[in-house]
């Protein structure tokens, strides 16, 4: 009984102590990167938004030049609504998964490149038309933004990749700058590859060399 | 909420916390409410198994998403159906109560499996909090009471031998209770640093997402960021106090009021379904023994009949007791989940889910056409300047920095607020505000800077004594091109102001 308490207690510790760990190391943003578990401990609901919508289009092309929708032809799954569940890939890591599964499991000519398109729109288009006509004065002509974001093989092997739109519209609004684009110009990257403090350091400290720190690696 | 203490010392005060013995109720309910709510979207996934979970499909697993390779193994579609079906089974075991302890001990890591190999449509914020909760099911005795195993034991032991409810310690159910003290102080963590969740637009974008289910009521609620902002104080202050009030005799109600508010909240503004249900199955573990009583004494004063609630333990517990005496229960258990891992298997074969045996072959891939193909592989247009913008309303009322109020009609002596959002990420913009009369003459026209973190830009005009009654229009401009334009209409009487100075404009 005792030895069971006691068990209990150091569960009890652990537990306690994995809770603390994840929210500590997210208010801190320290020791989550790259670690799974950190998903089972950190609470961060909710944490991102964007003011466009996306959606992920997928299009094959043949060797004659004829276009194919990439998409389930026994009907995408829709996990939470009516999105199919190659759009809550924001990160586009299932996304090669999904080409080659569909590829493999359907009838089509022999697919010579696959392009992975973003569709955009933003938000206000989302509202419904009875709310569109009270709060916004304007026709509701919503215009789709298409991004190519990466082109692949038929077994879904990226061949080219692209920056996503969001990426994208973010650094061209930074380097629509022109003393930025100056500076950037000045700035030539430098990285010295004669000069090597600490070699240098354990060279005297040893013995010493005539190439006095220089080398050529 | 009441525990024995059994001392006077801090450690005694937490010894009595965690290790008070009490009949586990709550923990009854949990297991039978979060565990057929967790069904939902399992059960709906089965058709899918083979393109979800197995070799043969699709899977995305989580390790994946943080560059952790893929560290589970993903099965062939019949053992992936069969196991998928065992899963299904135990859970459906948990939620009656049959061999409990069995039952979860081999539904949740079959749970948080199926879980970890879908990170994409399986696995989600609600489905790691069950896996929570299903740990401490597992480790509790939650199928003590209210379960066919109990009325398996009531039988063999006879009624007299089983006449006092068992009593466990409760630290099981307290670690449920801690876990979503976790859960939202870390959410109200993420929130504080979430740009814009304070000025409403992370809120208003979320209900715009139709990402979730259905959600027309937050479509509405998206328009008035007031409540919005209101809305995500009283959110992070109750997510911060949460775990300060639910042991508290009065705190508990507001803590646990206020959260199945919040959470029925989410569902109608945010269309999530899943969610709140689980969080509000794992409340059920802040009821101990003496809130059972009362409940219980509340229920009969109404003279609610509550006896068929036990009817389908009960016929289910007579089928089992029906077996050959010399077969112990788990052996029936083990059996009918084989049996279960068989049927699951043969289901998969039969849904055929890419209709390859129904069709007599693979189905055809949709052709599109070429122009329609290449509007989208080249065409990287330029936004247009209106859908920089999210809004662009008038009024004369701020709150939190936002337009809190739309108006048409202003008076003389008003101060006219022209609030315009913006879309994010945006380029650093000049936008122009131009206050134009019926016949489109410009009567005033101001611009700012609006730099790119800017989500929001307001222009000030005070409708002073320049201006004569009539209508007008509010104009915005980016860019120089219009975006949207907005009517109004001055009323009142000019002279009723005092004089301005000459050089005095808006």
């Amino acid at each position: 009984m005792q030895i069971r308490r006691m068990a209990s207690g150091l569960f009890i510790l652990a537990y306690l102590m994995c809770l603390a760990w994840g929210v500590g190391a997210h208010t801190l943003k320290v020791g989550l990167a790259g670690n799974t578990t950190s998903y089972f401990c950190v609470w961060d609901m909710f944490c991102g938004w964007q003011a466009y919508d996306n959606r992920t289009r997928i299009i094959g092309e043949d060797s004659s030049g004829n276009y194919y929708a990439v998409e389930e032809p026994w009907g995408a799954f829709t996990p939470f609504g009516n999105v199919a569940r190659v759009h809550y890939d924001v990160s586009n890591n299932l996304i090669y998964r999904h080409i080659k599964n569909v590829l493999d499991h359907s009838q089509h000519a022999g697919i010579d490149r696959v392009y992975v398109v973003q569709e955009i729109w933003p938000k206000q288009f989302n509202v419904p038309d009875r709310l569109w006509s009270h709060y916004f004065h304007e026709p509701k002509d919503k215009t789709s933004y298409y991004n190519l974001r990466a082109i692949c093989d038929a077994s879904g092997m990226p061949v080219e990749s692209y920056p996503d739109w969001f990426n994208a519209q973010t650094l061209s609004g930074i380097a629509d700058n022109p003393r930025l684009q100056r500076a950037a110009e000045r700035a030539t990257p430098y990285y010295n590859t004669f000069f090597n403090p600490s070699e240098l350091k354990a060279q005297r400290s040893t013995f010493r060399s005539s190439a006095n720190g220089l080398n050529t690696n | 909420m009441k525990t024995t203490t059994s001392g006077t010392s801090w450690f005694g005060g937490l010894k009595a916390f965690f290790f008070a013995e009490q009949s586990p109720y709550g923990l009854a309910l949990v297991r039978m409410f979060l565990t057929s709510v967790a069904l939902v979207p399992m059960i709906r996934r089965f058709p899918r198994v083979r393109e979800l979970f197995s070799s043969d499909g699709a899977p995305q697993q989580l390790a994946e998403l943080f560059g952790q390779g893929r560290p589970l193994p993903e099965l062939p579609p019949a053992f992936a159906a069969a196991l998928y079906g065992v899963m299904i089974f135990a859970m459906i075991c948990g939620v009656f109560g049959f061999r409990t302890r069995m039952a979860f001990l081999i539904g949740t890591p079959l749970y948080l499996y199926f879980n970890l190999l879908d990170a994409v449509s399986t696995m989600t914020k609600y489905s790691v909090m069950a896996s929570h909760m299903f740990l401490m099911l597992t480790l509790s005795n939650c199928g003590s009471v209210w379960s066919i195993d109990a009325i398996l034991r009531r039988w063999k032991e006879g009624p007299a031998a089983t006449a006092i409810p068992p009593r466990f310690p409760v630290w099981p159910a307290r670690l449920i209770q801690i876990l979503f003290c976790f859960v939202y102080f870390g959410a109200a963590i993420t929130k504080i640093q979430t740009q814009a969740f304070f000025s409403g637009e992370q809120m208003r974008y979320w209900m715009l997402s139709n990402w979730n289910y259905s959600n027309p009521f937050g479509e509405v609620l998206a328009m008035w960021r007031p409540v919005l902002l209101t809305c995500g104080y009283i959110t992070v202050v109750w997510e911060i106090t949460f775990p300060f009030l639910a042991w508290r005799p009065a705190g508990r109600y507001f803590a646990l009021g206020v959260g199945i508010l919040f959470h029925i909240m989410t569902w109608i503004t945010l269309g999530l379904y899943i969610f709140p249900l689980i969080c509000i199955s794992g409340y059920l573990s802040f009821l101990m023994e003496d809130d059972i009583v009362a409940i219980r004494r509340f229920v009969h004063r109404l003279r609610i009949p509550t006896s068929m609630l036990g009817f389908p333990r009960f016929a289910i517990a007579r089928m089992i007791e029906m077996r050959p005496q010399s077969v112990p229960s788990s052996i029936l258990w083990i059996g009918l989940a084989v049996l279960v891992a068989v049927a699951s298997a043969e289901a998969d074969y039969r849904i055929d889910v890419y209709g390859i045996r129904s069709n007599n072959g693979p189905l055809a891939l949709r052709k599109i056409d070429s122009r329609e193909a290449l509007a989208m592989i080249n065409n990287p247009k330029p936004l247009r300047e209106k859908d920089k913008f999210f809004s662009f309303d008038i009024g004369n009322m701020m709150v939190g920095g936002q337009l809190g109020n739309r108006r048409n009609t202003f008076e003389f002596g008003d101060t006219i607020i022209a609030h315009c959002n913006i879309n994010p990420p945006h380029e650093d913009m000049w936008v122009d505000c131009a206050v134009e009369d019926s016949d489109g003459r410009i009567v005033d026209s101001s611009g700012q800077y609006v730099t790119r973190e800017q989500l929001f830009a307001n222009f000030n005009y005070d409708a002073g004594n320049k201006l004569v009654p009539g209508e007008y229009w509010m104009v915005l401009k980016s860019s120089g091109q219009e975006v949207a334009r907005r009517p109004f209409q001055l009323t009142g009487d000019p002279g009723s102001l005092p004089e301005m100075g000459e050089l005095m404009t808006n």
